[in-house]
């Protein structure tokens, strides 16, 4: 008999702390905490401003109040693991992380495991080996080989309608120089390789004069290709740059040289990017789609919050991975 | 075997066990202290945060400081009164302990204040009116603001100059209102020609055009009421260089990312700026104090700085424009 007394107890403890909190009413707030590695980098804060707006659409359209928590980890990743730890106190119910590093998002998985809030991650893709450590975790980003390709076909288009607009003294060789992001950054190495690659198998002859580190930033760039002109002047036809604001730095070095004649070409399609595509001085760049990409964002973010079932519309690779879709922008495009 | 007496005293034991479990669970025994987390919401006149991008560096940091949990909302359409009404009784429903207030029209907030329909603190950000009702007010001084540059303007541009006044004509916010009563105050006592030229979003370049032609009388001297008129103007005289040459200076309020690289590339000659860090900041901290029961505090006035391009990489005015939290 006290044996069953003792069983009956204990599982009534149990129970009783197990069930603790379970009792879910149907949410009517969700809140999101988004961390950003750089808020001054122009592609991040052009996403940054387009998740406002879903979100306020979200809200609009499902009666439910969402509230965004915006942070700039300024590069630092103990910053970010900080902030993560204070939207966790907060009772954010999904992260969103654009990692600063993303060979260490460890960190921020093991305290949203421990929390058991879902992350979104962005633009950064943690390593695979971290991604699979929970079923909880996103990811969000565009295939970085299919964007260096489409960058070096944009050129390969170009070259075989009008070689003399690539090959602008027409000797039969095209001179580049290279202006590539950080070094840490995956993004950067393969658009690089791949950009190349398809130049080469294009059959556009080209040949590299020199390339630099920019890390994603217009100053260096600029800086950069300042001391190129003064090094191979008359040399350069073409500046093929990792992301649009190395091509703007670029752009700004030209402009001090007073050199119209030079074709740019960057990545990414940031407000900035698409004025000098408009004006002319960029020939081209390969834009994602920013609206589905912040959109997929928030309905992936906001499902996980809801506990609901993820959006059909955005088919996840792997359940895990949604790749944005992408396109050429070139100037003057027919 | 194990005696009655024993089995009595694995029972207590196991019940000790099962109530110690219980009351660690609910916090009875090792409960962290409890530390009040204050719930301050934001509420700002406009759809983006351009113009409040420094104000939230120095929000977010009082937020950190004071244990405030700090949601900034932005309207869905600009300048949407009965929009910012709504979020302000929504905010207050949904447990806000005070609420920060960029207001659309001050009257209407002021006035639901009055009602007793808003029962949290209420800071207002720059609005001209204070009052019982009303826990705070941050502000910069904007009619000094508008008579700052109207004096730089005749100091810089001379006797004679025609300033062309661009406006969206609805004059709505406190700040544009003083802004354009403090500089047409000082214009019209200098003597100098002050021609209002009203024009919608998207429509300056086209505004501008047409108040050349009509006036007929050679260049002019730009100045936009609002940061988003002036980005707009600035925007235009990169576009039209004919049009640059019309214009003997564009000048105006704002220190959005797009004004200062206007104003560093000179398309804008000079602009008013104040500190939006330390607005965010006190802003905050003003609803913590009101929070905490200190109401009717006196107004806090920022600083207005009038710079120029070369001001731009001043150290006094980088940690202003580009402020380090």
């Amino acid at each position: 008999m006290w044996k069953r007394a003792v069983i009956c107890m204990l599982l009534a403890a149990f129970l009783g702390g197990c069930t603790k909190g379970q009792k879910e009413e149907q949410k009517t707030e969700i809140r999101m905490g988004i961390s950003l590695y750089r808020g001054d980098d122009t592609f991040i804060n052009n996403i940054r401003s387009v998740l406002e707006t879903k979100a306020k659409d979200y809200e609009r359209e499902h009666g439910i109040k969402v509230i965004l928590d915006i942070q700039d980890a300024k590069g630092s990743q103990n910053t970010q693991n900080n902030q993560v730890e204070r939207f966790i106190s907060l009772g954010c119910d999904v992260l969103c992380i654009n990692p600063v590093d993303r060979m260490d998002a460890s960190v921020i998985i093991d305290k949203a495991m421990t929390a058991g809030v879902p992350v979104v991650f962005f633009n950064r893709q943690p390593v695979e080996e971290d991604m699979n450590r929970w079923d909880r975790l996103y990811y969000i980003g565009v295939d970085a080989k299919e964007t260096a390709v489409l960058q070096g076909q944009m050129v390969v288009n170009l070259y075989r309608k009008e070689p003399l607009a690539v090959d602008l003294n027409g000797d039969g060789v095209v001179n580049y120089v290279l202006l590539e992001g950080e070094t840490s950054h995956q993004d950067s190495l393969i658009r690089t390789e791949w950009s190349i690659q398809t130049l080469k198998d294009g059959g556009v002859p080209i040949e590299k004069i020199t390339g630099g580190i920019a890390n994603w930033e217009r100053s260096q760039a600029s800086a950069l290709m300042e001391q190129w002109l003064s090094e191979y002047p008359d040399t350069i036809e073409l500046v093929v740059s990792n992301n649009d604001d190395m091509a703007l730095g670029a752009i700004d070095a030209l402009e001090r040289e007073g050199i119209r004649e030079m074709n740019v070409i960057g990545i990414d399609g940031t407000t900035p990017g698409l004025e000098a595509l408009e004006s002319g001085k960029l020939l081209g760049t390969v834009s994602a789609n920013k609206e589905l990409y912040a959109s997929v964002i928030v309905e992936l973010a906001a499902s996980c919050a809801m506990g609901e079932v993820l959006p059909k519309e955005y088919p996840l690779e792997d359940g895990t991975y949604y790749w944005a879709p992408q396109e050429i922008l070139i100037h003057n495009a027919e | 075997m194990i005696g009655k007496r024993g089995k009595l005293l694995i029972l207590v034991y196991i019940i000790c066990l099962a109530v110690l479990f219980l009351m660690c669970s609910t916090d009875l025994i090792i409960g962290e202290p409890e530390k009040e987390i204050y719930q301050v919401a934001v509420i700002i006149e406009d759809v983006g945060d351009d113009n409040y991008s420094n104000f939230r560096k120095g929000m977010d940091q009082a937020a950190v400081e004071f244990n405030a949990d700090v949601r900034f909302i932005t309207l869905y359409d600009k300048q949407d009164n009965a929009q910012q009404m709504e979020l302000i009784s929504r905010e207050q429903q949904d447990g806000a302990d005070a609420l920060i207030v960029a207001p659309v029209d001050e009257g209407q907030v002021v006035g639901a204040l009055a009602e007793k329909k808003v029962s949290v603190p209420v800071i207002l950000l720059d609005s001209g009116l204070t009052g019982e009702e009303v826990a705070g007010v941050v502000m910069a001084d904007y009619k000094k603001m508008g008579q700052k540059l109207a004096d730089e303007i005749a100091d810089r541009e001379g006797e004679g100059c025609r300033v062309l006044v661009l406006s969206d004509g609805k004059n709505k916010t406190a700040a544009s209102r003083l802004f354009v009563e403090g500089a047409a105050g000082i214009l019209e006592r200098l003597g100098l020609p002050c021609h209002m030229v009203i024009s919608g979003e998207g429509q300056v370049m086209k505004s501008l055009l047409e108040a050349f032609g009509d006036t007929g009388e050679g260049p002019a001297v730009i100045l936009a009421e609002s940061p988003e008129l002036l980005a707009e103007a600035a925007a235009a005289l990169a576009e039209g260089p004919s049009f640059l040459k019309q214009t003997e200076g564009l000048y105006g309020r704002g220190n959005t990312m797009q004004i200062l690289n206007y104003l560093d590339r000179g398309l804008i000659t000079g602009v008013c700026v104040t500190d939006g860090f330390s607005t965010g900041y006190f802003s905050v901290r003003m609803a913590i104090e009101a929070i905490e029961g200190l109401r009717g505090q006196a107004p806090m006035e920022m600083e207005v700085y009038y710079i120029e391009k070369e001001d731009l990489r001043d150290p006094a005015y980088e940690k202003i424009l580009f402020p380090i939290e």
